[in-house]
């Protein structure tokens, strides 16, 4: 969408002046951050509007929505948006809230519409959010009112990146390109294997978390220490075998991050999709890795479903190899709803994404070997900060400061071993950036 | 009495579509039905709305494009909310390749409808 053509009826949040000395809550030099900024309300109240009414927001996937009329509701921040496929094929997406009284316009999550009713006083809302009419449509003419002028709110900007549709809310954002940067080519890993493009499988699967949305967030960006003590009881289970000590290969191993996205890899190639416990999934694994070397590098190739887990700043995470497409949906300080979907390349056989369908199932949802492990961890980390003196402790995120190296093949800030908290440092400085900058041209270039 | 307008000509209006003509004193929708042709009056009778510019639903109903409310195309009966009230409808006369109405009559289902 061209900037001069702002969308008429949009008001962008009010901003308000950023908090005051923000540095008491992060200081990544020193690897220490704040609880606060998991607990207090104030601290969340300005996330919603400095990080979610800015940055762009994972939305969808082309493949759920393909023909005109096809829609998804999902939500940015707090914010519900509905993403409808338009009669030209482009994507558009809209406050899910009627501009009259302010009632939600599309209840169902997913599906395929005419347009949008609202149910309290029947405005008629086209798929490309344009008010078509109104119940008693008689009266508001006789009164002057002007239709063009009351269409659904849209979003300021929609783009997608090789099928992952983003958007967001600022006008003033700088392109969904520019935003991923380097980092798109990381992406490409799980979204470009072989030119024939991804797709989502099997719907959404929605469950509420008691924690604070960064947990996860960072958690996929760079945690991947927790995995050999907190899945160890699953891990043995699935793969008859305890995760591997992953600090002994340091050298195959990194963190990767650019502008607060990050990716903690090593180079095994197998080592998550192994936790299916599934040996077709990982011959499958084996069969297309060559191809993918001739396309993208024998480095890429190696990460398709190595051990390894990342996050696109600010909410949305997935793990290759299983292939979890998940966002962090914050619902207060101490809440999210949390949104996962099944990735699959489309020139998978059927059997082999029915498996990947089955091995995020048992795998990272809600009654999932590995949820349930971080699902009570990402909640007391949360929940402890209730207590007021606990909210005043420091926590530690020094582990790894020191290990950055050049790299003659990996863009963006590269860090040997993944067993490191470089990502989840990049990425609260990232959260500390937004929070400071009163404008995009304030953000430095990480 | 008659009063027969000039329309369109058949070739002009395929199967499955409608169109909005003017006549004197408001508009009517023209549908073709399977090469059948049927005229009723445009304007929704709930609220304001181009009937033409709606959808073909059933095979023999019209979907208002703003409240997706129904009326039957041949007797222009109203089917379902919000629409109440029936659509006027007009006796369509096919001569050669062009399509006429009468305006004071109405078509043969919805003089013969119950």
């Amino acid at each position: 969408m061209c900037k001069n053509e702002k969308p008429i009826n949009f008001k962008p949040p009010r901003q308000k002046a950023a908090l005051d000395d923000l540095d008491q809550y992060v200081n990544m030099a020193e690897g220490r951050m704040s609880r606060k900024v998991f607990w207090e309300r104030d601290i969340y109240e300005q996330e919603l509007e400095k990080i979610f009414a800015r940055v762009w927001l994972f939305l969808g996937h082309v493949s759920q929505i393909p023909k005109a009329g096809d829609y998804v509701t999902t939500s940015m921040g707090e914010d519900d948006v509905l993403v409808v496929r338009q009669k030209d094929g482009a994507i558009k997406a809209f406050l899910n809230t009627c501009p009259h009284r302010g009632n939600r316009v599309c209840f169902s999550e997913v599906g395929n519409a005419r347009g949008f009713i609202c149910n309290y006083h029947g405005w008629s809302f086209g798929i490309d959010g344009a008010l078509r009419g109104m119940h008693e449509s008689g009266a508001y003419e006789a009164s002057g009112f002007d239709k063009s002028q009351h269409g659904l709110h849209e979003v300021a900007q929609v783009d997608s990146y090789k099928g992952l549709i983003f958007g967001t809310l600022d006008p003033a954002a700088p392109p969904l390109k520019e935003y991923l940067g380097d980092f798109a080519w990381y992406l490409d890993t799980l979204l470009d294997m072989d030119g024939e493009g991804t797709e989502f499988i099997g719907g959404c699967v929605r469950s509420v978390m008691k924690c604070n949305w960064k947990f996860g967030a960072e958690n996929f960006a760079g945690d991947v220490m927790h995995a050999g003590w907190t899945h160890d009881s699953g891990a043995k289970a699935m793969l008859g075998g305890a995760v591997p000590e992953l600090d002994k290969c340091a050298g195959d191993s990194y963190h990767v991050n650019v502008n607060g996205h990050g990716w903690e890899f090593n180079l095994d190639k197998v080592g998550n999709s192994a936790t299916f416990g599934d040996k077709e999934v990982r011959r499958y694994i084996h069969e297309i890795q060559p191809k993918v070397a001739e396309r993208l590098g024998h480095t890429r190739s190696m990460m398709i479903g190595s051990i390894s887990s990342a996050t696109v700043f600010p909410n949305m995470s997935f793990l290759p190899g299983q292939n979890t497409f998940r966002v962090w949906q914050p619902r207060g300080p101490d809440e999210i709803e949390l949104h996962t979907w099944t990735l699959v390349n489309k020139s998978a056989p059927e059997e082999i994404k029915e498996r990947y369908r089955r091995g995020t199932m048992i795998t990272f949802s809600p009654s999932g070997v590995f949820e349930m492990d971080d699902g009570e961890n990402f909640e007391y980390s949360t929940r402890s900060n209730r207590g007021r003196v606990t909210r005043e402790q420091d926590l530690f995120l020094g582990l790894g400061i020191g290990t950055r190296i050049e790299h003659p093949e990996l863009p963006g800030n590269v860090f040997q071993g993944q067993i490191n908290e470089a990502n989840q440092r990049a990425y609260y400085q990232r959260w500390l950036d937004f929070m400071k900058a009163e404008s995009w041209d304030e953000l430095p270039q990480r | 009495m008659t009063k027969k307008v000039f329309l369109i000509k058949a070739a002009e209006l395929r199967p499955g579509c409608a169109r909005k003509i003017d006549i004197e004193g408001g508009d009517l929708a023209l549908f073709n039905l399977e090469g059948k042709f049927y005229a009723t009056s445009n304007l929704c009778t709930h609220a304001t709305a181009s009937l033409a510019d709606g959808e073909i639903v059933g095979g023999d109903c019209v979907a208002c494009p703003v409240h997706f409310g129904e009326f039957h195309i041949p007797t222009g009966q109203a089917m379902s909310f919000p629409c109440t009230v029936d659509l006027r409808t007009y006796k369509v006369i096919e001569e050669g390749g062009d399509i006429y109405a009468d305006l004071d009559e109405e078509s043969e289902e919805a003089a013969s409808a119950i």
